[in-house]
């Protein structure tokens, strides 16, 4: 697979409220037919950074290009499916008409994908939006996401109210579609082991900057974490990059970001030092208290 | 939410062991199809660039090969090349591993033919 055009790109973007930066100085690019993750706490600026993709909220500084094409004030992107955290649809409104609305706004829109999915998640089109639950809400959500097959898709916390059955259903039904039809994905989450084996690629946002983008698997094949005496262990890390340490009594636990081959882990058993992988929601984790960003 | 892949191995190196386990049991035999890339996206919940990876890493190493607008064929002498990769691996990984743990522990060799002769029944 050869992913070499960028679908979007933001450089440099900031954005401010009074005072407070809530995006600082961003660097994003977003390739074709890839599921992304966008990972980072509550605040840590995710939300603000989807709205000015979308169009909704225009950067104090930098620039947002969708296919080579600078997004101007007040545009609307076309070819961007952006399914909100916090739906704007209308309570008196169908479930079936809020569809059809949607439907009206994206060229590749399929229909009958769409009276699958209302199937699969057993939800009632006649049903007035305002009668729907929080999880219900998500799902009319994640339909339109899915059946608008747009060239990128956002999802903003898609998986908000929904229980364990219908979060895994929804991730199954996603990769599913993704194989039959690429295209890109943007799935912004707190809930990070949920999304590590859908996503392949995924952003750390932290205090309106990115600390660490790369691939699952990479990360599952960079992150460490090593315990043993504190002597051992510094020795051991010596010219790597630690991204989190803490100590312990004499003992030292150090999480590095670096590949280990067979003479370290011979070196490290010899030092009596233990190395494990790490969970991407405790990298996620260490990453965001180390603070720094983590190439 | 449980998943069966763990957490110190890329997951496409996982996908690639659990079609050459499913080769070294019985479950594919050369020249049979293998599921598809939808398939196995679907029924691990993964993503399918991952599946891509885990196949292409196989059909590198002449244990798959791809019939065009087919799918995956498991190759003529799979079986035989896995059996000899794993091992040289089971040399290097575990064999090697046991015997660092051995020495730690002040145990010969004759220490763990012993136990090994226990354990077989033999």
């Amino acid at each position: 697979m050869n992913k070499v055009n960028a679908l979007l790109e933001c450089s440099n973007l900031t954005k401010n409220y009074g005072k407070s930066q809530a995006v600082h100085n961003l660097d994003i690019k977003l390739e074709e037919d890839t599921i992304y993750g966008l990972l980072g706490r509550n605040g840590a600026g995710k939300t603000t950074l989807l709205n000015m993709i979308t169009g909704g909220v225009f950067p104090s500084g930098g620039k947002i290009q969708i296919a080579g094409q600078l997004l101007k004030k007040g545009e609307t992107p076309q070819d961007i499916c952006y399914i909100r955290e916090k739906n704007l649809y209308l309570g008196n409104a169908k479930v079936i008409e809020i569809l059809e609305h949607a439907s009206a706004f994206h060229k590749n829109w399929d229909w009958s994908f769409a009276n699958e999915l209302i199937k699969t998640f057993r939800l009632n089109p006649q049903k007035k939006i305002r009668q729907l639950s929080r999880g219900m809400e998500s799902l009319v959500g994640n339909i339109i996401g899915l059946a608008s097959r747009a060239p990128l898709t956002i999802y903003d916390e898609p998986v908000l109210g929904l229980d364990v059955v219908m979060r895994e259903k929804f991730y199954r039904v996603l990769v599913e579609d993704y194989a039959n039809h690429p295209r890109t994905i943007l799935l912004s989450t707190h809930l990070i082991d949920e999304i590590a084996m859908v996503v392949e690629r995924v952003f750390i946002m932290d205090s309106g900057s990115i600390l660490l983008h790369d691939d699952v698997d990479n990360i599952r094949l960079k992150s460490h974490l090593l315990t043993g005496n504190k002597e051992a262990v510094e020795e051991f890390t010596k010219n790597r990059q630690v991204f989190y340490k803490e100590s312990y009594g004499k003992g030292s636990l150090s999480a590095l970001y670096d590949t280990i081959n067979e003479t370290d882990r011979r070196q490290a058993n010899k030092l009596d030092i233990s190395i494990e992988g790490l969970p991407l929601q405790k990298f996620f984790s260490y990453v965001i208290e180390g603070g720094q960003p983590v190439e | 939410m449980k998943s069966r892949f763990n957490e110190n191995q890329p997951i496409f190196q996982q996908i690639a062991e659990m079609i050459e386990d499913d080769i070294l049991n019985g479950t594919y035999s050369e020249n049979e199809q293998i599921i598809s890339v939808a398939q196995f996206a679907s029924t691990f919940q993964i993503n399918p660039a991952t599946a891509v990876k885990g196949i292409a890493l196989l059909v590198n190493e002449g244990i798959l090969y791809k019939k065009r607008g087919l799918g995956m064929y498991v190759a003529e002498g799979a079986r035989e090349l896995i059996m000899g990769k794993r091992r040289t691996r089971f040399f290097d990984d575990l064999v090697q591993k046991m015997l660092d743990e051995a020495y730690k522990l002040e145990l010969t060799s004759e220490d763990i033919i012993k136990m090994i002769r226990q354990k077989d029944g033999r």
